[in-house]
């Protein structure tokens, strides 16, 4: 059965440099969470603290209620899976995944078999007798993976495990991992600077920076409706405009549109993703000085006549052609910051 | 203005101006793309050709009872090989010109305790016993010498360079440049021994002489392993899956510097075997180091009989090198998975 994860206020220092100032957070049974931020934001340090190979100045590690903050990371049942992989180049792939069960006396007939249901699940089940060096990158973290679910973790830990991969295998292996971690029942705490990566693999997203939390939501919820400057600018691609709130109409100096329903007076950060822009008659003009086309979407780099830069997209079709274009701002997809 | 930007555009877009030659390869560059791969594949069969050819000739002619020419004649014998080991009735004769028996002599003293004012304790061995080692025994001997060298470049070796690749500590760079440097000659090093420790056996003598000379060679071969893995991951993986430090050290990260082992070990070996100047300086008694036994074969000696002590050395190297290799390649598993 899946265990609930509690960090409590845990704080981690290195000589003089606070990597984790006390950062709490919870993942219930069965979750995965995603801890994102820049690097040297603490997120790695958080993930070594709950394997144990980090022992916090001030904190609490709890595996369901039960304190494991100073248990020896051996005895701590914790599945790990690095960036490098980190399998062990003297056995096979098969060895690589009894290797845990052997350090828990398994009978050798029953780990030969768990193994190989999970090299199986992995979709890697042709690959026992293979020399872990000799696959492909994919396929190395496939059986970091198993090797680190064969033991039946308290909770799996994953620092960065899709760095290293081309980005379209990356796609592949996100989905389907993604959906193995939602069909198995085990608590994941996943460490990736890839806030897209974690919006498909994570069912809720902490970001981190500077050693603190900044928010912790639903990807929806950090994508929307960000906490912070920070989450704003980390999460997607976002504007930032400077406004002012006065009854109903939101004043951005060079134009003033609707504001959003029940947002009070006042000077404020709105925050509006690329896609919250609309090509019509609206109140706000731009000249476009820049364009990419990506397939997908057309992205462009529009000034304002205050000279504000805003990132737009629009679909390939209706991509305008003119140099000068008029803009409206949709109320319900604004995210306000109060000052 | 006389800046560089301001002789181009008056426009925003700097334009970037003179023209880029077209390379043009030279005579010599269009030659070696034609031939260069060719010329070198002649040049490897040509060098190694002519540094295995007088081995093999060596070799070869030490069966023989003639060797005046290029090649070898007379017909086949194991004559030289018999004298150079010192089997079969007429070779004994030649085995006493060189100085008798090959001998094992106990050594007289077996230790000296001198703390001054406290104690000054010789400890001798009570009897005089020499035992006629045949020469095959003797070089047994000496075999085993060598690879009582390797085990100790193994057990300082591999932690040296495990400690150096893995962790971050004061004085890291210094003693991995210690480590590799080979800092004395043997000669010195044999002098010195010889000035500090008047009393030690020569089989002691050599053995962590040896292993003094050789650990450079053990350090580097098992560190370029080690930096092959990603050291710490590996053991926290292990770590995580339920083995302790020592477990995980013994069997995943010690097996997985297997190549970097094997290697260190056999170059070590036949580094000590070969080690002339340490053992010359330092052997007093006792079976006779192997690089000894060359040098008596060699000098004062019909140059047939060279040949088949240099043959010897060489099968004795090549069955050695064999067997590190095959207990390095098999001997890991043991405390595996498997």
């Amino acid at each position: 059965m899946a265990e609930q994860v509690t960090i409590d206020n845990i704080t981690k220092q290195f000589d003089e440099t606070v990597a984790v100032d006390t950062v709490s957070l919870t993942v219930e049974p069965g979750e995965t969470i995603g801890l994102v931020g820049p690097s040297g934001c603490g997120k790695t340090t958080t993930l070594r603290t709950v394997a144990g190979f980090e022992t916090p100045n001030a904190g609490r590690v709890l595996f369901d209620g039960e304190e494991v903050t100073h248990v020896p990371p051996e005895q701590r049942n914790v599945g790990l899976v690095f960036q490098s992989y980190a399998l062990f180049n003297n056995m096979t792939v098969q060895e690589n995944v009894e290797f845990g069960l052997k350090m828990r006396d398994m009978p050798k007939e029953q780990r030969s078999e768990r193994a190989a249901e999970l090299l199986t699940l992995l979709d890697i089940g042709e690959m026992g007798n293979r020399d872990p060096t000799t696959l492909s990158g994919g396929q190395q973290q496939r059986v970091g993976l198993a090797r680190a679910l064969a033991i039946e973790p308290r909770v799996l830990l994953l620092d960065e495990p899709m760095t290293g991969l081309d980005a379209k295998l990356k796609t592949r292996l996100q989905q389907e991992i993604g959906s193995l971690l939602d069909e198995i029942d085990v608590t994941s705490l996943y460490v990736t600077h890839d806030q897209s990566e974690a919006m498909v693999m994570c069912d809720r997203i902490a970001v981190m920076n500077d050693g603190h939390i900044e928010q912790v939501g639903t990807p929806a919820e950090i994508y929307e409706a960000p906490a912070n400057n920070f989450v704003a600018d980390f999460v997607g691609t976002s504007n930032r405009l400077d406004a002012t709130i006065r009854n109903g109409t939101l004043d951005l100096g060079h134009a003033t549109v609707t504001a959003p329903a029940n947002a009070p007076n006042g000077s404020v950060t709105v925050v509006a993703r690329p896609e919250a822009f609309t090509l019509d008659e609206g109140p706000i003009e731009a000249t476009i000085e820049d364009r990419f086309y990506l397939g997908e979407h057309v992205r462009m780099t529009a000034r304002t006549p205050d000279g504000h830069e805003l990132t737009l997209r629009f679909d390939p079709t209706h991509a305008p052609e003119s140099r000068h274009v008029t803009l409206s701002l949709d109320p319900d997809r604004v995210h306000i910051l109060r000052n | 203005m006389s800046t560089p930007d301001s002789d181009s555009n008056s426009n925003n877009t700097q334009a970037i101006t003179g023209t880029v030659p077209e390379r043009e390869p030279g005579q010599l560059g269009r030659l070696s793309a034609i031939y260069g791969r060719k010329l070198i594949t002649v040049l490897i069969f040509v060098t190694v050709g002519f540094l295995i050819g007088p081995v093999l000739i060596t070799f070869v002619a030490s069966f023989f009872q003639n060797w005046t020419g290029i090649l070898p004649s007379g017909g086949f014998t194991v004559q030289n090989w018999a004298q150079a080991l010192g089997v079969g009735a007429e070779s004994i004769g030649a085995q006493r010109g060189l100085g008798g028996f090959w001998t094992f002599v106990a050594p007289d003293i077996l230790f000296i305790l001198q703390l001054p004012g406290i104690a000054d304790i010789t400890v001798s061995f009570p009897f005089d016993i020499r035992i006629p080692t045949p020469i095959p025994v003797a070089l047994g001997f000496s075999v085993l010498l060598a690879l009582l060298g390797v085990v100790i470049n193994l057990l300082v070796g591999v932690p040296i360079a495990y400690a150096v690749t893995r962790y971050d500590f004061p004085g890291r760079r210094l003693m991995n440049t210690f480590a590799v440097l080979p800092i004395v000659p043997g000669i010195i090093l044999g002098i010195a021994f010889l000035k500090t420790y008047p009393g030690l056996p020569s089989v002691i003598a050599l053995v962590l002489g040896y292993s003094l000379l050789k650990i450079p060679y053990m350090v580097l071969a098992v560190q370029s392993s080690f930096e092959s893995m990603d050291l710490r991951s590996m053991e926290e993986s292990a770590r995580s899956l339920g083995a302790s430090w020592t477990t995980t050290f013994l069997r995943v990260i010690i097996p997985g510097a297997k190549q970097g082992i094997i290697s260190g070990s056999i170059i070590c070996w036949t580094l000590a075997a070969a080690e002339f100047n340490f053992s010359y300086v330092v052997y007093s008694s006792g079976p006779r180091p192997f690089s000894l036994f060359l040098f008596e074969n060699i000098s004062n000696n019909p140059f047939l009989r060279a040949a088949a002590a240099i043959s010897i050395y060489f099968v004795i190297v090549a069955a050695v090198t064999a067997l590190l290799n095959y207990v390095g390649e098999n001997g890991f598993s043991v405390g595996g998975v498997r």
